[in-house]
């Protein structure tokens, strides 16, 4: 079986129409079709970069706040620019979109413009139908389509279980210093994501010649695609100094996915200074970074975990390098930063914890991570 | 340990002195919904009462027979004599009670049957006599059974404004103020009252300038584009923004307070400082609905509640008849909710404000009476009852949890017809629509309402679909006989009471799980109200394409060919695009010494938690939308979005 397909949807710039979107995106998600949602109100140029990064077969845009003709175009053209005119542009706005425009619109490179009363399920087959294999690309793209295509050929090697590619042929700067990798874990909810998206904040912000890689995980619905989000909640991380690639587990089970290993070790050594790995939400029982994966492990924690006793069961405290207890402005927060510290005694290793409030801007227990981090 | 008032100075502290049974901290919602249940248990206690105490069932039957003594009766214009208010027909002196506790008289504690005790009738002709609906002091004659016999707070009768204004306020806004100023003369010229209701453009609602990179082919797109005090002093031209004629409404809730402020300075610029006391209108300023459901807000929710507080504590003390915020669920339906979640949502985001201003210490009776509300109404059954009930919840709320009068008590409501309900295929069913909306809105007494156009589904209304749209109230008001004659003519039928039950219980049981999730704000952080709505919106979707959901037209009767007429759409010429740029550019050159000192006084009141509204309204005298939102960015933070 093959890889399948993925793509990418958003809404444009100051629009918060989503309704829509969410609703088509659960509907591709049913027929197998893997959706990296950038989210509303984004513009043109984080959509261009996202598609890139992603490696999609096409972009879906939701668009119902006019101003649809110009910023489609837009999309079309940036893609060109960028060398990635391969990747298919297609979209709707309901009544919004008139046929006249449709036209236009097709005319400056648009695929599809669905009207008002097409079928859900008519969306889904469009799509698999028209994108399912992938065009040829120009062999002088830029670096991050050239990075991109490359981790697509890994994760579609695992697939078809043919085996990895020869590595030289894999990586790129095959000379390059080794980026040091940082993995983060936790259970679902505890605010993994958004901590990322602060850490990017200050290394962006602190290190003007730093280069990120973020991997993150979302897990693959059983026997369906995968809605990959998380690009819409790291506002910060899109950024050309920040090469982003969402990974959907695809029926492996312990919070990444089977090509995880293979892809960070491409990105590790593509020019990055750190690279940044984010498991789904995982169990108790969860140990996701094996085989020296990672240089430093992060356990991001809810203060809401239950009983004290629970803590006993958590394998991830015997071996995080830091331990982040996340959202401490919630009330149970102080006496879970005491029963944490002292399950961590037990270990007689040296493990950090910190306390945060990652939803916060500016957070000092963030500053806090971002110091061990980058010591 | 760090609480969030540690980090940001005078942040919203949530008072957490309410406890439940177990001793575990509550928010203000589980004390409604205990409110709720115990003025439940009240009226059944009248009830009982009624029927073994001998005195008090004859105090509730004198107030019954004296009330319905003085109903006054008027003449339909076949000749036909009918009364004034229609009362169910008991004698008995329990079902009295329950219906007077329980339902309350039109314009009486807890407003089930309306918030004034006349509504949408005609003026009474002078021959008639009586005195029901024409009491004029509240300590009068009109002095209510519950406040004689029980030891509940005194429920006052609200009186009803004067009827002087015409209830339409039609929204308007497009491509550079001038243009839409010209509009809201042309839509204006021959009304007493001019009421102007303002759309904003895509930069506007999202604090953006128009010489942001991107948002050029977005400047005065759907509406109109606001970058600066002179782009809102242009806006209102000509407009006497202090006159008792006038109100403005201006749609637009991430930036509210920056907009609010520019507002303001406009008008002290034209008419001088004395003017701010006679402001009239609304903002609408959601916080809570745009991260549920619309999505347009710009810093995160937190600080964004703190900048609302901060406008609606300086405006409640110095506008006194502005209204700061309307609490909309309109846009939570739209985005695909059931309607009990509307209401929900709607009602407990609500007392969630007055919980925040509260604890601020803002006393109750300044901000509670302007405090507005807008639902949207749809073709579902619980549209039968579901304003009559949440007007019923807000009452018991706000006068049993937080302490408010009469004017406090009141759920003023704003209605407009589905959106969603309407659709492109066979669009002229839309009319059919919209009518039977509008029937269940002036049933659940709406105190205005908006009815859309049927061509609304591929456009923008055009000029005859919106005339329909308006005549199809003047038809339901005036021409019709259903709501001229008599209050209550289709109050109250057994299966209104069955749907007010059923969503009265609903409605609590979603409270109670917001409360189980921590209260409103905990409850939107963890996606909870989104993630209800998008289900929800599913649901919908599959159920019009598995037919469980019968469109006519879509999934029925369907007719082949759509018949969708030609359409012009107006768009806003570049040339006017570039205009707009260029004036903000000489804006910015002109006061770029002035706007940083502004900025910076601003970061610093931010900073120390000090309201920060006497400060923005200094800073866009020399600052445009794009330079304080993005400095109040740099402190805050932006807004996550949540998928």
């Amino acid at each position: 079986m093959g890889s399948p397909i993925r793509i990418l949807t958003a809404v444009p710039i100051c629009d918060g129409h989503d309704s829509a979107i969410n609703t088509i995106n659960l509907e591709f998600i049913r027929h197998g079709i893997e959706v990296v949602y950038l989210g509303f109100h984004r513009y043109v140029g984080d959509i261009v970069r996202a598609a890139i990064q992603e490696d999609v077969a096409a972009i879906g845009i939701s668009s119902y706040n006019g101003g649809h003709i110009d910023f489609f175009a837009d999309v079309v053209s940036q893609l060109k620019k960028k060398g990635a005119n391969d990747i298919a542009v297609f979209g709707g706005g309901g009544g919004t979109i008139t046929h006249d425009d449709a036209k236009l619109m097709k005319h400056r490179g648009v695929d599809e413009i669905f009207f008002a009363g097409t079928s859900l399920t008519e969306m889904a087959e469009y799509v698999k139908k028209h994108y399912g294999k992938r065009k040829k690309r120009r062999a002088n793209s830029g670096p991050d389509l050239a990075l991109a295509r490359k981790l697509t050929e890994l994760e579609d090697a695992v697939a078809s279980k043919k085996g990895v590619p020869h590595s030289s042929s894999v990586i790129r700067h095959s000379r390059a210093q080794r980026a040091r990798v940082i993995g983060f874990t936790g259970p679902g909810g505890a605010g993994k994501t958004t901590l990322i998206d602060e850490l990017v904040l200050r290394f962006l912000q602190r290190q003007p010649e730093t280069r990120i890689a973020i991997l993150s995980h979302d897990p693959s619905v059983i026997g369906e695609g995968a809605l990959l989000g998380d690009r819409a909640t790291m506002i910060n991380s899109q950024d050309d100094r920040v090469f982003m690639r969402s990974m959907a587990t695809r029926g492996q089970a312990g919070g990444l996915s089977p090509a995880t290993e293979n892809c960070l070790a491409l990105l590790a050594r593509s020019g990055f200074d750190y690279v940044i790995i984010e498991t789904v939400g995982t169990g108790q029982e969860a140990l996701p970074f094996r085989n020296k994966l990672v240089d430093q492990t992060v356990l991001v924690m809810n203060p809401d975990y239950g009983a004290r006793l629970q803590l006993q069961k958590i394998v991830m405290l015997d071996v995080a390098d830091i331990v982040v207890v996340n959202k401490t402005d919630l009330e149970r927060a102080k006496a879970a930063l005491s029963e944490i510290e002292q399950r961590l005694t037990q270990n007689k290793r040296k493990q950090e914890i910190v306390a945060t409030v990652a939803k916060r801007h500016r957070d000092p227990g963030v500053d806090e991570l971002f110091e061990l981090i980058t010591k | 340990m760090r609480y969030l008032k540690d980090y940001i100075p005078g942040s919203l502290d949530f008072a957490r002195d309410d406890r439940d049974a177990e001793g575990k901290p509550m928010s203000k919602l589980g004390a409604v919904v205990e409110a709720v249940e115990k003025h439940g248990r009240f009226v059944l206690e009248q009830v009982k009462r009624a029927r073994s105490d001998e005195k008090f069932a004859q105090a509730v039957t004198e107030r019954w027979n004296k009330v319905k003594a003085e109903i006054p009766f008027a003449k339909a214009p076949t000749g036909l004599p009918l009364p004034r208010l229609a009362l169910p027909e008991i004698d008995e002196p329990g079902e009295i009670a329950r219906y007077l506790f329980g339902d309350g008289l039109p314009g009486e504690f807890p407003y089930l049957n309306g918030a004034y005790p006349e509504m949408y009738l005609e003026p009474l002709r002078q021959i008639e006599t009586g005195s029901y609906g024409n009491r004029k002091s509240p300590n009068g004659s009109g002095e209510t059974v519950a406040a004689r016999v029980s030891r509940a707070k005194t429920p006052e009768r609200p009186a009803r404004p004067p009827l002087q204004e015409e209830p339409t306020r039609l929204f308007s806004g497009l491509m550079l103020a001038e243009d839409t100023n010209k509009r809201f003369h042309f839509l204006s010229a021959h009304q007493r009252s001019k009421r102007l209701s303002t759309a904003f453009d895509g930069p506007t609602l999202y604090g953006i300038d128009s010489d942001a990179d991107g948002v050029f082919g977005k400047i005065g797109e759907g509406g109109v584009a606001v970058d600066t005090l002179e782009d809102m002093v242009r806006l209102y031209d000509g407009f006497e923004l202090g006159a008792s004629n006038f109100s403005a409404s201006m749609t637009i809730s991430g930036p509210a307070p920056i907009i609010m402020a520019m507002y303001i300075a406009a008008a002290k610029r034209r008419f001088g400082p004395k003017v701010v006391a006679n402001l009239r209108g609304t903002i609408q300023a959601d916080i809570f609905k745009e991260v549920q459901a619309q999505n347009e807000t710009i810093f995160p929710t937190e600080a964004s509640l703190r900048f609302l507080c901060d406008m609606i504590e300086w405006t409640t003390a110095n506008m006194p008849r502005w209204y700061p915020v309307s609490i909309s669920g309109y846009h939570i339906g739209e985005a695909g909710s059931t309607p009990v979640q509307q209401a929900a949502y709607t009602l407990s985001n609500g007392f969630a404000y007055a919980e925040m201003l509260s604890s601020r210490g803002v006393p109750v009776d300044q901000f509670a009476p302007r405090l507005s509300f807008f639902l949207d109404c749809g073709l579902d059954v619980e549209y039968i009852a579901l304003a009559r009930v949440s007007r019923k919840i807000w009452a018991i709320g706000m006068r049993d949890v937080f302490g408010a009068n009469a004017r406090g008590q009141m759920f003023k409501l704003h209605t407009q017809t589905s959106g969603r309900s309407l659709i492109a295929a066979e669009f002229k069913n839309n009319l059919t629509r919209t009518a039977a909306e509008l029937m269940l809105a002036y049933m659940n007494g709406t105190n205005s309402c908006h009815s859309n156009s049927a061509d609304e589904p591929f456009t923008t209304p055009s000029e005859e679909w919106i005339r329909l749209a308006a005549h199809g109230q003047a038809i339901l008001l005036e021409e019709s006989g259903i709501f001229k004659h008599t209050m209550n003519m289709l109050s109250g039928s057994p299966g209104m009471k069955a749907v007010e039950r059923a969503v009265e219980k609903a409605i609590l049981d979603e409270f109670r799980e917001i409360e189980s999730l921590g209260g409103v704000l905990a409850a939107v952080e963890n996606r909870y109200q989104r993630s209800q709505i998008q289900n929800a919106a599913h649901r919908y979707e599959q159920q019009i394409y598995d037919g469980t959901r019968p469109i006519v037209g879509l999934n029925r009767y369907r007719n082949g060919a759509d018949e969708m007429p030609e359409i012009e759409l107006v768009r806003t010429p570049r040339a006017k695009q570039k205009l707009q740029i260029e004036r903000l550019k000489k804006f910015k050159k002109k006061n770029a010494e002035k706007s940083k000192r502004a900025l910076d006084k601003l970061s610093a009141v931010v900073e120390r938690g000090e309201n920060c509204f006497p400060a923005l309204l200094e800073a866009v005298e020399v600052c445009s939308l794009g330079q304080i939102t993005d400095r109040l960015q740099e402190i805050v933070g932006r807004f996550r979005p949540m998928v």
